[in-house]
């Protein structure tokens, strides 16, 4: 398991400069915090802390 | 160890077919021509197969056993608005009746107790002050922001015509998240859909509000799409680009009262003009080094690369009405949304008289917190059910004839799904999300690093 912090932003999936791989398949995890609806979303993530 | 069924799904990409396990939302991207070798078993379904239960979880987690934390107050009935596809009744909004600044506050403090009872600690719950118009009642959001700024997390949903200097300087002195709404590229596309009671044009006013907004980092525009507008997406995208818009939303029109229906698109037209859209964001962001984030599509991504990342919860099945937050008419009843609002159906009782608790086991509340794609057709046999989650709950029961049927744009969440999975295979998905948006998550799947 390998936990991502901030910084050290990493790029989903391979990059369109890399060479093609046969198979991508990749799953992130996190406690969920997701309020937002159709009319409203939130820009402030972190605040809530 | 737990059985896994991989459905091979078209994704439109010249090199790779998704496979995806429907029941724990598990996908990968295969070769097209190693798919009848990777479903044949090797050393994917093996990953797979010892993950599938942890992933089962926590979608089961994500979808039936969250606790609110947030509430969408409707400080107000009235709107100085009358939208064409309004979800709030026109009567109400015309002729409604504000909450009282002392009853605001009697609100507030007895959510702040409520949820002391059920956020984990060091967490602050949210309100979210909605509409109808929640500046027409300024004076008791603003009160009831200075009261209990260190118990919430603020945010305001505003037509964004009331928006003055000194409103901004107060809301975003207090780090409040502003949402504005503005649906044209141009004041004859806008006028088309929002305008006031006796038809006035309010698009240079938005524009005045996003002008002075400019560099604040929490504060969105929602364009809503409709047959009046679905043209000019792109013209939107280039319009919010320029002004330095951080996230828009391009939602799709919803249909929950026959006025809406009247400009609601047809699936493919939406998904086509969405995905150019789409498109030129990502166009003006290689350009520019700057995103513009549309989010609602971002949402689809998240569900996708990390199912409880998740900001919105309309994409997912229970939606978060009722269970992940609920809203707060200006009378005081509750409803698990704002678009319940004006559907006595879904009351689930009022604040100022019932429990909390008891109100959100409410038979109003159960309506929307027991709607599952996993039961009923033509969603419990769709591979994407818990990418998009079949919205909208409110949609399905007033416009479709019940909980038991599909939103209102079920072709268009296809093609959004579609249009995800090649981002990925072509390795710009982070493209079109918030810089750091895994900031704090764990990668509990990463085929390619094996």
């Amino acid at each position: 398991m390998q936990k991502t912090k901030p910084g050290q932003h990493q790029q989903t999936a391979t990059a369109a400069t890399k060479a093609p791989v046969p198979i991508i398949a990749m799953r992130k995890s996190c406690n969920p915090e997701g309020v937002g609806l159709s009319h409203y979303v939130l820009m402030d993530r972190k605040k809530t802390k | 160890m737990t059985a896994a069924v991989l459905t091979p799904v078209d994704i439109g990409h010249a090199r790779y077919v998704a496979l995806i396990d429907p029941g724990t939302a598990f996908w990968a991207l295969v070769d097209k021509t190693q798919v009848a070798d990777t479903l044949a078993g090797g050393p994917l379904l093996d990953a797979y197969r010892e993950k599938a239960g942890d992933f089962s979880r926590e979608l089961h987690a994500l979808r039936f056993e969250l606790k609110p934390s947030a509430v969408y107050v409707n400080p107000t009935e009235r709107c100085n608005l009358d939208c064409t596809y309004c979800y709030l009744p026109g009567k109400m909004r015309r002729d409604g009746s504000h909450m009282p600044e002392d009853k605001l506050l009697a609100a507030l403090d007895k959510l702040r107790r409520y949820f002391a009872t059920v956020m984990p600690e060091g967490r602050r719950p949210r309100i979210i002050f909605h509409g109808s118009e929640p500046l027409l009642n300024r004076h008791a959001v603003f009160a009831a922001i200075e009261a209990f700024g260190d118990d919430f997390v603020f945010g305001l949903q505003t037509n964004g015509t009331l928006l003055d200097r000194s409103a901004i300087e107060f809301l975003t002195a207090r780090e409040v998240s502003i949402g504005l709404s503005l649906d044209g590229p141009e004041a004859a596309i806008t006028d088309s859909t929002r305008h006031t009671w006796s038809g006035r044009s309010v698009h240079a006013r938005v524009l005045k509000a996003m002008d002075a907004l400019r560099g604040y980092d929490a504060w969105s525009v929602i364009t809503t799409c409709t047959t009046e507008n679905l043209t000019h997406l792109t013209r939107m995208v280039e319009l919010f680009h320029a002004r330095e818009v951080p996230t828009c939303m391009l939602n799709t029109v919803r249909c929950t009262l026959p006025g809406a229906r009247g400009v609601k698109p047809a699936d493919p037209d939406m998904a086509r003009a969405f995905i150019a859209a789409l498109d030129r964001s990502h166009e003006l962001y290689r350009e520019t080094g700057r995103k513009l984030v549309v989010a609602n599509f971002a949402n689809i991504l998240l569900a996708i690369l990390a199912p409880s990342a998740r900001r919105l919860m309309c994409d997912i099945s229970p939606c978060g009405g009722g269970r992940a937050f609920f809203a707060l008419a200006a009378d005081g009843d509750l409803y698990p949304c704002s678009e319940f609002i004006g559907l006595p159906r879904f009351r689930g009782g009022n604040l100022f008289e019932s429990d909390v608790e008891a109100m959100l086991r409410s038979d109003g509340f159960r309506l929307v917190t027991g709607r599952d794609v996993d039961t009923f057709p033509p969603c419990r046999d769709c591979t994407i059910r818990h990418f998009c989650g079949s919205p909208c709950p409110a949609e399905a029961h007033e416009m479709n004839g019940g909980m038991d049927r599909t939103g209102a744009f079920c072709g268009f969440y296809e093609e959004q799904v579609r249009y995800a999975f090649r981002l990925i295979a072509d390795g710009i998905a982070n493209d079109y999300l918030w810089d750091g948006w895994d900031d704090g998550t764990d990668t509990v799947f990463n085929y390619a690093l094996r």
